[in-house]
């Protein structure tokens, strides 16, 4: 690990302003994902600014949905009253991703920013054009069993690790962000992450010295039937196969609208519209589960590896699906 | 003897728990050595080349940085002795990936890590071997060949009514206990002091005074409490030689500890092994021939293979048998000692394939076994000292509720789950090696306190506990009166904690110190007693406020005309997710034939820690090898399942009683790698029962059973 | 037995025929040096002296007396100086700026009872308490503690007055080797404290449900405590430590298990 200044902060502005006059500055809060990086040689930031402390924790009802502080930690974000009426799927997304420890230490605007867990990407000995641009993708030809079947490119397969992430992109989130010209911008979660193309380096559309500041969800009426459901290597504290962000609004014994997005597919959360489009107007029944996660999964390319992930994440959907039509949330 | 001196089998709290709950043990990198100075290692990204240079000028320049070992400045060294992972630093050249280059040493911990990161190492790329499965075909004979036959196994497979003809695939696992391997040098002129964690301490002196050219007695290994071995720390890793070399380079005591991804690559792992198994057996049930035949790998630099046809070769007592081994020589880290080494990974293989043949016979899989063993051990014709196979079956019949079992698999749903039941046994051997110790007693008036001394090490298998319950009653002082000091190579040599040798050579060797300490001072007080005297009345009558005595303890003879096993049998209820796959076991059922307990709490631990072991085996671990360079792409635990507290229902352990006298005085078995025995194909068995898909290749993870 | 004392022969001096298997065993382990016979040599020839190491009963005293442990480092770039309570007393430290807390407490403060398993959050060895709650001090840098309250493992016991967690961790032996179990016990401490507050994890089965204490089920407990690697395999154990205290009933570890398992969660 490089040595760093640290710059503690107490404003926004400033804290933004500290990073942006320093072009290999970054942002600490949690640290939980960025510590690890450094430790490992791939993050090499001469300055760290301390964003810890800053009045970005406030979790609060607005005109038109929530508003989640970007500083706010997971452990509370999952547990926020507010969070657990209206956006149970957000509360479940949470606490499936990590452990409690850790969930106790990430910020919000930390775990949508994560990057990715590739174990090329992790070994500095090898390539990867994510760490080392135009070094080459060492995963392509490689072990890519938790590699995209969606979305990636012949620069990079690597997956989007975050739960939180999937259940935000189901729920048309966007996310507020405050630039070092003072001003703020909202981006909508679905433009948030990035797809690898030929810039597998960048892994969502912050400009350097941008700060999240909050993520806005909107009212929905999805609480009552939404489900998150992860499927991994181990029970519990791993990484996600396949999971899968379920959501139907019922009415009249039809579904009026339906949300799904999935995680451990591909480079960000994958909405999958084709089955939302399927599902509306359906009955719930698990028959159009299975029709609607077919026309979603059509479209998947598998890797070498990774082609069990069609499957899986077919049988995910449809489970998902059913658990969030009994209400399971 | 009053009678809480009666201790030896009761379920006794480890006394070292205390240490351990408030953090007051110390591992190897806890002891406060002054002015120590960290070292970091830097790691081969090669698998095989030569060094044509190593660069470490950025490195030397870097803040803090006092010096940086590399095969430039490191001392010649006197001999390999037993150090596993071969000598390193003593040419420009690497074996396999991870292997260790250079060290960098500094002030301070971050120092040093960074200064890892300068250290450039220019390589001329060698030809590595490390795809195993591309070139398994050019495995050959073990040079230590460990196969055997009986019969002819050709002629009765050919002939057989009903078959099985299957392989089995188990990938690379890893140890990876909790504290990573890691020693504190400490040079005082020619003496070197290794606070070093060690499952072997007598193993490890032996091996660092090998390299050094010094004298065991100046070598002083110390490692009171070890954070978990497996195997993993049964030898001396190169890392012990660097950190001694570091000490020596820039003359202040060095810590040097691996970090997890380092574990990887340079403390042994257990082997990929690749099982051919054929079984053959009559309509009536009565196996006739028993195949195995295993290619796995080991390192270029030397041999070491997991004897995985062991049990095919006397569990069962058919008339012929063939177990062959082939191996193919890797550039990999060498293989080790990794829990239950063969009979774990081999009954995942023998085991599920008596299963697939009792269900060719429509036969219950229990009553398939217990017609097809014998109370002789027929890969040598000797007799088992004890075996209790049928009453670990019953047994654990009884507690996992089998009457609920169907035969046809996907019989029982639960809502979203399938759920099956299964089943299977193992064994491993049970040994006594030599193993000695030192008893001090002393007193003040009635009351007596005794020291024992024994270089042993505990690493959660129970040796202070055990070995204090076995002085107590032996002395007939209560617990409390017995002081354990072990884990320091200043106490008389002992057997290690490897192997399941542990208890039997450890308390053994204390109960006799204990008797002819008695015995001597019975001789010292020159009287004939008619009831019973206690130490205390002993040393009284001797007029001795003091006294001290050692044994060396050996195996007796009579044991080696003895076949000696502990025997188990799993049960295994698994809910596999229909939808995704994903396969729990909510309950697991082990029950153990392992000889005198001496303690019932820290035994039916250690169970649970081989069914954990099994289970991660089953479900969740797997370390894959890049065929293109040989680095392990699971290189941390976020990669590299072990199990976590979610992933392991209830355990239910049981223990056969028996009071076998032959395979040792005390009649101990051990229990340190039996409890894995058998697990994953107990739980691989029921997974078919659950859902009808037979897996011959672990581990079972979601993508398995879609 | 004669007079109480066991006069069985204690082993033999016969040299031994071991198996094949088991003289390899003993030569990999190394355990004899050379040879397993030199070793049988020399140790008839050891003789007797005492050897006396206080090793063992010292090293509680040692790790807490630790000779003033350093305070003010070496030369170092970016030294930031940082003031925290650590278990109720006040630290003020100059450290490097990359100095997580986890290496602070073990390699500044002699505070060596939080792990280090894996340094980079994977295990839960290093879990320590800031202001209450359970985090790790691995992925913590020391430069974001300031006026923090940090408890430790070191910090819930008094001497051989233990926090019932403890106590409970060594009735139902929740430990093996004993490497993660400052983490563990730290976490469970900490996990007591979600449970009454009315925290959530994956495994609760609806979430939307207004709750104000949470009981804990064994699989509430399991998927609480999966940040908390054991290699050993205690986790049945300490999953019984845990329930003991959580539900305040006193449950013998040794006891038989129910035979019907729960709904398996997830």
């Amino acid at each position: 690990m490089r040595a760093f200044k640290f710059t503690p902060s107490s404003e926004p502005e400033a804290a933004v302003k500290a990073v942006k006059a320093n072009s290999e500055a970054k942002f600490i809060a949690g640290g939980t994902n960025l510590i690890d990086l450094m430790k490992e040689g791939i993050e090499g930031p001469s300055e760290l600014v301390d964003i810890s402390r800053l009045n970005l924790t406030q979790i609060r009802s607005t005109s038109t949905g929530i508003s989640i502080g970007s500083l706010a930690k997971n452990s509370d974000t999952a547990n926020h009253p507010l969070v657990r009426r209206d956006f149970p799927m957000l509360t479940q997304a949470i606490l499936s991703g990590a452990t409690a420890q850790i969930r106790n230490m990430a910020t919000n605007g930390g775990n949508i920013a994560q990057r990715t867990r590739c174990p090329y990407f992790y070994e500095v000995s090898v390539n990867c054009n994510k760490r080392r641009p135009g070094s080459g993708c060492s995963s392509l030809e490689g072990y890519n069993r938790n590699h995209s079947i969606f979305g990636f490119s012949d620069k990079c397969a690597a997956v989007n690790p975050s739960d939180m992430s999937v259940a935000l992109a189901a729920l048309d989130a966007s996310v507020n962000v405050l630039g070092a010209d003072g001003k703020t911008r909202v981006i909508k979660f679905n433009d948030f992450h990035r797809l690898p193309g030929d810039t597998p380096q960048r892994d969502n559309n912050l400009e350097h010295g941008e700060l999240i500041t909050s993520i806005e969800i909107p009212k929905s009426n999805f609480a009552p039937h939404s489900y998150y459901l992860k499927v991994g290597d181990r029970a519990s504290h791993s990484f996600a196969l396949v999971s899968v962000a379920a959501a139907l609004e019922l009415d009249g014994g039809k579904i009026k609208q339906a949300r799904i997005a999935m995680g451990g597919v591909a480079p960000k959360p994958w909405r999958a519209y084709a089955a939302e489009k399927f599902l509306a107007g359906k009955t719930p029944s698990e028959e159009n589960f299975s029709a609607a996660a077919d026309s979603e999964m059509k479209a998947a390319i598998p890797l070498e590896h990774n082609g069990f992930k069609i499957e899986l994440g077919k049988r995910a959907i449809v489970l998902a699906l059913k658990r969030a039509a009994a209400g399971n949330a | 003897m009053a009678r809480d001196t009666k201790v030896i089998g009761e379920a006794i709290s480890r006394i070292d728990g205390l240490l351990k709950v408030t953090g007051g043990a110390n591992y190897s990198t806890d002891f406060p050595v002054k002015n120590v100075a960290y070292g970091f290692i830097v790691k081969s990204s090669n698998a095989a080349a030569s060094i044509k240079d190593i660069d470490t000028t950025a490195a030397e320049k870097s803040p803090g940085v006092i010096a940086v070992l590399t095969y430039k400045n490191a001392p010649k060294v006197a001999g390999s002795g037993n150090l596993s992972g071969g000598v390193i630093l003593q040419e420009p050249k690497v074996d396999f990936y991870g292997q260790h280059v250079a060290v960098v040493v500094a002030d301070t911990y971050e120092q040093a890590r960074y200064a890892a990161e300068l250290v450039k190492v220019n390589y001329e790329p060698l030809p590595a071997m490390v795809d195993f499965d591309a070139h398994k075909g050019e495995a050959v004979e073990p040079q230590r060949g460990r196969g055997s036959k009986r019969g002819d196994f050709d002629a009765a497979f050919v002939a057989a009514e009903h078959k099985v003809d299957q392989t089995y695939l188990t990938p690379v696992y890893h140890h990876q206990p909790l504290e990573p391997h890691s020693t504190i040098a400490v040079w005082e002129g020619s003496k070197l002091t290794l606070y070093n964690a060690s499952q072997v301490v007598n193993g490890v002196q032996n091996a660092i005074a090998a390299v050094f050219g010094l004298k065991p007695a100046d070598v002083h290994v110390v490692t009171p409490h070890v954070g978990g071995g497996f195997g993993s720390k049964g030898s001396a890793w190169p890392h012990v030689v660097l950190a001694a070399m570091a000490a020596k380079l820039v003359n202040r005591p060095v810590k040097l500890a691996l970090t997890r991804q380092n574990m990887f690559n340079s403390v042994g792992l257990r082997q990929r092994n690749v099982q051919h198994v054929r079984l053959a057996a009559s309509a009536d049930g009565k196996l006739t021939a028993i195949g195995h035949d295993t290619t796995t790998h080991t390192a270029v630099t030397g041999e070491f293979i997991e004897q995985c046809g062991h049990l095919s070769s006397m569990m069962y007592d058919a008339p012929n048998a063939s177990i062959g081994y082939r191996v193919l020589p890797m550039n990999v880290i060498i293989p080790t000692f990794t829990r239950a080494p063969g009979e774990s990974t081999g009954s995942f293989a023998t085991e599920s394939a008596i299963d697939e043949l009792a269900y060719e016979l429509k036969m219950d899989p229990i009553e398939f076994r217990l017609k097809n063993f014998s109370m002789t051990d027929p890969s040598n014709g000797r007799p088992f000292s004890s075996r209790a196979t049928a009453e670990a079956l019953k047994k654990g019949a009884e507690m996992i509720g089998w009457t609920k079992r169907k035969m046809q698999p996907r019989s029982i749903r639960n809502g979203d789950f399938l759920i099956g039941y299964g089943v299977a046994i193992g064994s491993y051997p049970s040994r006594q090696v030599p193993s000695s110790t030192l008893v001090k007693l002393k007193r003040a008036g009635n009351d007596v306190t005794a020291t024992i001394e024994t270089a042993a090490s505990d690493l959660g298998t129970g040796t202070y506990t055990i070995v204090a319950q076995t002085a107590a009653e032996t002395l007939g002082l209560p617990m409390d009166k017995v002081e354990v000091k072990i884990g320091d190579s200043e106490f008389p040599p002992a057997a290690g904690s490897v192997g399941s040798i542990g208890a039997a050579s450890f308390c053994n060797s204390v109960s006799e110190t204990c008797i002819q300490a008695k015995n001597e001072l019975q001789a010292k007080t020159g009287r004939t007693w008619v009831a019973p005297p206690t130490v205390a009345q002993l040393m009284e009558a001797a007029n001795l406020n003091e006294y001290q005595t050692r044994v060396d303890a050996r195996p007796s003879a009579e044991a080696q005309k003895y076949s000696s096993h502990a025997f188990n049998a799993n049960f295994s209820e698994v809910w596999v997710n229909a939808y995704t796959g994903a396969v729990r076991v909510p309950r697991h059922v082990a029950v153990t034939g392992a000889g005198k307990i001496i303690n019932a709490k820290t035994a039916r631990s250690q169970i649970i820690g081989g069914c954990i072991w099994g289970i991660g085996m089953a479900l969740t671990e797997a370390s894959i090898l890049d065929p293109r360079w040989g680095n392990f792409v699971t290189r941390t635990y976020n990669d590299y399942h072990i199990p976590a507290n979610l992933d392991v229902g209830t355990i239910d352990v049981a223990f056969i009683p028996e009071d076998d006298r032959v395979v040792n005085r005390l009649g101990i078995k051990g229990v340190g790698e039996v409890g894995i025995v058998g697990v994953a194909a107990s739980i691989a068995n029921a997974a078919f029962n659950a859902t009808g898909k037979r897996v011959r290749d672990l581990p079972l993870t979601p993508d398995k059973l879609l | 037995m004669t007079n109480g004392i066991d006069d069985r022969e204690p082993g033999t001096e016969a040299e031994l025929q071991l198996q094949a298997d088991e003289e390899i065993l003993l030569d990999e382990l190394g355990i004899f040096g050379e040879s397993r016979r030199k070793f049988l040599g020399k140790v008839a020839a050891a003789g007797l002296g005492a050897l006396v190491l206080e090793i063992v009963a010292e090293q509680k005293a040692l790790a807490f007396d630790a000779a003033e442990p350093s305070l003010s480092p070496l030369t170092v770039e970016n030294p930031v100086t940082v003031s925290f309570s650590v278990n109720g007393m006040k630290k003020s430290i100059e450290l490097d700026s990359r100095m997580t807390l986890l290496d602070a407490l073990r390699e500044r403060l002699a505070l060596t009872g939080s792990k280090k398993g894996c340094d980079h959050g994977q295990c839960g060895a290093c879990t320590v308490m800031i202001d209450g709650r359970r985090v790790l001090a691995c992925l913590t840098l020391t430069a974001q503690c300031e006026g923090r309250e940090i408890t430790t493992i070191e910090g819930l016991s008094h001497g051989a007055d233990l926090h019932p967690m403890q106590t409970a961790f060594i009735k139902h032996d929740g430990f093996q080797c004993g490497f993660c179990t400052p983490g563990q016990i730290c976490s469970a401490v900490a996990l007591m404290q979600e449970a009454k507050n009315g925290e959530l994890s994956y495994v609760t089965a609806d979430v939307r449900q207004k709750t104000a204490t949470i009981k804990l089920s064994d699989d509430e407990i399991r998927e609480r405590m999966s940040g908390n690697l054991c290699r050993c395999g205690a986790y049945p154990n300490i999953v019984a430590a845990i329930r003991e205290v959580h539900t305040g009933k006193a449950t013998d570890p040794m006891a038989e298990l129910p035979l019907e398992v729960e709904n398996a969660s997830v």
